[in-house]
């Protein structure tokens, strides 16, 4: 994710996905000795838009014209481009916030039932989820488990709610360039 | 925000929030929303009524005796576009402010390795 920032302060983008070059993910073969949850984790990966040469030659024409480059905005036109915030969005932001401050003074456990709440409160939020898997997935002080596939605590995986929420073609805030 | 008490000085709850205490309400760049009843006698914040009147969600512990507010609801998830002072840290340990950028142009990324 990424924001643009203009010389005095202000936002000229509000936070959208923000690769300027393709994940080599996108270039992995899926062959047929790959695990079938992994080909098919593969499968929904190759299906997110790749907007990185877009988005790269927008900031730099941003670095050009600054104000006057067609993808600067308005600050009220940042603002009504951000996502909407229900009272719900709101809950599961608190639901997150207070796990992640129970994970840091008392422990894993007492943070997993907020998370779980924060989860089905903001089924949309990729962060919720994706930081609660890798602590479940991930030993400390080892590199993340990409596959995010040890869910029992949560019942479910990365695999999973991209699926049920439409599809890797869905995944992520694409910049409206 | 995390707290342990739903009473709180009017500067910790802008520190936390943006939202700044001012005789026209509880404002936060161009927006103030009034709010009367969020200020208590002795100079301090109802934090419940000030979350009610911002659609801000109180999420309770009441094991560990803990409050966790959410952000304020009902709009969009920017009010202002105005970049807040926020504290950073450089790699060096030492702290870091974007207004020091000001001038030029920033570009802000946020990442994470899962």
């Amino acid at each position: 994710m990424a924001v643009w920032i203009d010389e005095t302060g202000t936002l000229v983008r509000p936070p959208e996905s923000a690769s300027i070059e393709p994940s080599p993910l996108r270039d992995m073969e899926i062959t047929d000795d790959l695990p079938e949850r992994m080909r098919m984790m593969l499968t929904e990966v190759k299906k997110i838009p790749d907007m990185a040469e877009d988005y790269r030659a927008a900031i730099v024409d941003w670095v050009e014209h600054g104000a006057e480059s067609r993808f600067a905005l308005a600050p009220h036109e940042v603002i009504a481009a951000s996502l909407p915030r229900p009272r719900e969005h709101s809950r599961a932001a608190a639901l997150f916030e207070l796990g992640c401050h129970l994970h840091d003074t008392v422990g894993k456990d007492a943070a997993v039932p907020y998370w779980k709440q924060a989860h089905a409160a903001h089924p949309e939020n990729w962060t919720y989820k994706r930081q609660a898997w890798t602590l479940e997935s991930t030993p400390p002080g080892e590199a993340s488990d990409m596959t995010q596939e040890v869910s029992d605590t949560y019942g479910t995986t990365w695999l999973d709610d991209v699926v049920a929420l439409g599809g890797g073609d869905t995944y992520g805030i694409r910049p409206a360039l | 925000m995390i707290l342990d008490t739903l009473t709180v000085d009017p500067d910790t709850f802008a520190a936390a929030t943006g939202w700044e205490s001012k005789p026209e309400g509880l404002c936060k760049g161009d927006q103030c929303v009034p709010a009367p009843e969020a200020a208590t006698a002795d100079g301090r914040l109802d934090v419940a009524a000030a979350a009610e009147r911002l659609g801000m969600a109180i999420v309770e512990d009441a094991e560990r005796g803990l409050f966790a507010v959410g952000p304020e609801s009902g709009g969009r998830a920017l009010t202002t576009a105005v970049v807040p002072d926020l504290p950073f840290t450089d790699a060096d340990g030492n702290p870091f402010s974007l207004t020091s950028l000001h001038g030029r142009k920033v570009l802000l990324v946020a990442w994470a390795s899962w």
